[in-house]
């Protein structure tokens, strides 16, 4: 739960947006540097050239000496991108709460309750790891593996295009170019298509509860890739602190949500509407004067940033306009 | 070393000197078991490597024999470059500990004394959090500075010198009239240390994403080790300890008091000062490459008096050896248990025995007078 709960910030979508579109997919990604664009060459299907520089998430440059047939995933999002990109085969290491896609229940664990087992991931010896940003993965320990003579890219998405550039990363560090531009091609028109049909919708307030601890709540964090996608999905979204993606009780009242969105009520099911209505100082608020809580059970597809965030956008689509997806 | 069942024979000598027999069963003892204690972390971990592996990977290495093909793929990584400098970071540590807590114990004659009493644990958090989160602060630090210095991070830097530097100041603010008082001793540092604990904590609620960085580091992890970190901590280390085991005779007469002390022909202030330095840089050391590991430094010492008696001529050296071999093997514990911090290891089995060793021994003699 705490990795979802961090995390920060960089572009809205919107200007994101306007940026990809104005650069060829996986060179208008400002972490991509040396990889061959796929647009030049569209006929002929691209290829990394090794060894291969790239610059990661965290400005990091990365030298991938050969095309890597040994990966090891530090987080559940890369275990995703890696599979989607037909590498499932490669993965020789993933953390002990993958789940998704199935057949990589089989592949050893080395990370175990959050943490990195080093010696793990040094006997699996993988020829690229794919560690996550944001001190999810501690930086010692990236350093660790960095001294060890591992290339690691740390990968750490702020907004949905950012989520594209990742998965055009990974694919050029593993030379499936040309299956990273149909996938985020794919994923590109599901998300063109959202965009489109709640475009000239209302905008409602929305605050997506990631979860209540201790009387302090988490949602999605100032221009996080949530954030982006509550966005692109039709609502204004109300944020958090960009670190700690917190928000104080006032703060939310004063922002006063017009939708509340409960993600949190899929792992919990003593989360309901009722609950919420109850708390004290909830009732001020718009959404639970008009009745307008939803229980949102895709909380795994909306705070992953993986291929299936699209998955995520439309579930999010559905639950601030359901009057547009029937 | 002096023979064994002499007669008190000089004024400094007030209690008889270890047997020579009982001195060799507990240091030679302690060194059979050191030595022991490494052989078998180095061997365990996560991955099973074989013995035959581990010691073929060991005599390349080291003494730059053939190394034939490993059965475990990395092996040799895993053995020299992940498990050797964290067991012998273990081990530098646990001594370093020990041997600065027997010191503080007896030096502030307070049972509670541990190496981070007068303030070294406050002054190195401080410093080692803002050595975490700066790069957060200003970028420059995290790609131009960080990885400088002897090969030390920020963070192990201003651990170090927050932890020396606090002690400097409690020690100097205590001073009145060429003397400081024991009591104002304690007092000041335990003043200053709630000041630094409040810095601390102001950034810990400031520091979003570092939160785990940082609550890790305050209980203290010996999952960084590196070699880079043990070439600046071994030395300092073992002259520190070596200096501090060396001082055994001034600390038995200040067990006495001052006055008693200073009437048996020490210059009692001057010998109080150098203690608390050499322990000092002892512990800032231990703590810049380890965070704050609780428990061995309070425990260790109190366990040993209790087996083997107060003075110092054999405590501080059973103390050296004892602390390393204890967090050798609870840090293996902590890394088969999957990696927790290895304080809270020490603290969840070594508080019981303590206790059973309280109780068992019927006599409570948290600080010995002879």
């Amino acid at each position: 739960m705490a990795h979802r709960l961090r995390l920060p910030s960089t572009l809205l979508f919107l200007a994101a947006l306007l940026l990809a579109a104005c650069a060829p997919a996986g060179s208008g990604s400002p972490t991509a540097t040396t990889l061959p664009s796929a647009s030049l060459a569209p006929s002929a299907p691209a290829h990394s050239v090794y060894p291969l520089t790239l610059t990661d998430d965290a400005g990091r440059e990365v030298t991938i000496p050969a095309a890597p047939s040994r990966i090891v995933s530090l987080a559940p999002s890369n275990t995703e991108i890696v599979c989607a990109l037909d590498a499932c085969d490669a993965l020789v290491g993933v953390t002990d709460f993958d789940a998704y896609p199935e057949e990589v229940a089989n592949v050893a664990d080395v990370v175990i309750g959050g943490s990195v087992d080093v010696e793990k991931v040094v006997a699996a010896q993988p020829e690229l790891i794919l560690a996550a940003g944001n001190e999810l993965i501690p930086t010692a320990v990236i350093d660790q593996l960095t001294n060890l003579g591992f290339p690691v890219l740390s990968l750490y998405p702020n907004s949905l295009d950012d989520i594209y550039a990742d998965i055009e990363l990974v694919g050029a560090a593993i030379d499936a170019i040309g299956v990273a531009d149909g996938l985020v091609a794919s994923m590109k028109a599901r998300a063109d298509a959202v965009a489109t049909a709640v475009s000239g919708a209302a905008r409602p307030r929305t605050f997506y509860e990631v979860g209540v601890f201790e009387g302090t709540i988490y949602t999605a964090g100032e221009d996080s890739f949530i954030a982006s996608l509550i966005s692109i999905a039709g609502g204004d979204p109300i944020t958090g602190d960009p670190a700690s993606t917190a928000i104080q009780l006032e703060d939310l009242i004063a922002a006063d949500p017009e939708l509340i969105l409960l993600g949190d009520a899929a792992y919990d099911p003593s989360i309901t509407a009722a609950t919420v209505a109850a708390r004290p100082g909830w009732g001020e608020m718009t959404a639970v004067q008009d009745g307008s809580i939803v229980v949102v059970l895709d909380d795994v597809v909306i705070t992953r940033p993986g291929p299936r965030i699209v998955d995520g956008l439309e579930a999010l689509a559905e639950a601030i306009h359901p009057d547009l997806f029937p | 070393m002096r023979a064994a069942a002499t007669a008190p024979t000089t004024a400094q000598s007030i209690r008889i000197g270890p047997s020579l027999t009982r001195a060799t069963v507990v240091l030679g003892g302690g060194a059979i078991l050191l030595l022991t204690a490494m052989v078998v972390a180095v061997a365990i971990g996560s991955v099973g490597v074989g013995i035959g592996d581990t010691v073929a990977v060991l005599g390349h290495r080291l003494l730059g024999l053939p190394l034939a093909r490993t059965e475990v793929p990395g092996a040799e990584s895993i053995i020299f470059d992940v498990r050797l400098p964290r067991v012998l970071t273990a081990m530098l540590v646990g001594g370093g500990l020990a041997v600065a807590g027997t010191v503080f114990q007896a030096l502030l004659r307070n049972p509670m004394a541990d190496p981070y009493i007068i303030g070294t644990a406050a002054g190195a958090s401080l410093g080692a959090i803002a050595g975490l989160m700066a790069p957060l602060l200003l970028p420059a630090l995290a790609i131009g500075v960080g990885s400088s210095w002897l090969g030390l991070g920020l963070v192990q830097l201003l651990a170090f010198t927050g932890g020396l530097g606090t002690v400097l100041l409690v020690y100097a603010v205590s001073r009145a009239n060429g003397r400081v008082p024991v009591v104002t001793l304690l007092l000041t540092g335990y003043a200053v240390s709630s000041v630094l604990a409040a810095g601390v904590a102001l950034l810990m609620f400031f520091s979003g994403q570092h939160l785990g960085a940082i609550f890790g580091w305050l209980m203290g992890s010996l999952a960084g080790a590196k070699w880079i970190h043990l070439a600046f901590a071994a030395p300092l280390l073992i002259i520190s300890a070596t200096l501090l085991v060396v001082r055994w005779r001034g600390l038995n007469l200040l067990l006495l008091g001052d006055g008693p002390a200073a009437n048996l022909g020490i210059d009692v202030e001057r010998e109080k000062l150098v203690l608390t330095i050499l322990a000092t840089l002892a512990t800032s050391t231990v703590v810049a490459i380890s965070g704050t590991i609780g428990f061995v430094g309070l425990v260790v010492p109190h366990v040993l008096r209790l087996s083997i008696g107060p003075d110092h001529r054999l405590l501080l050296p059973a103390s050296v050896l004892y602390g390393a071999t204890l967090l050798a093997l609870a840090d293996l514990g902590a890394r088969l248990a999957g990696g927790i911090p290895v304080g809270i290891l020490t603290a969840l089995i070594g508080a019981p025995f303590f206790v059973w060793l309280l109780r068992r021994s019927r006599m409570v003699r948290p600080v010995v007078t002879p």
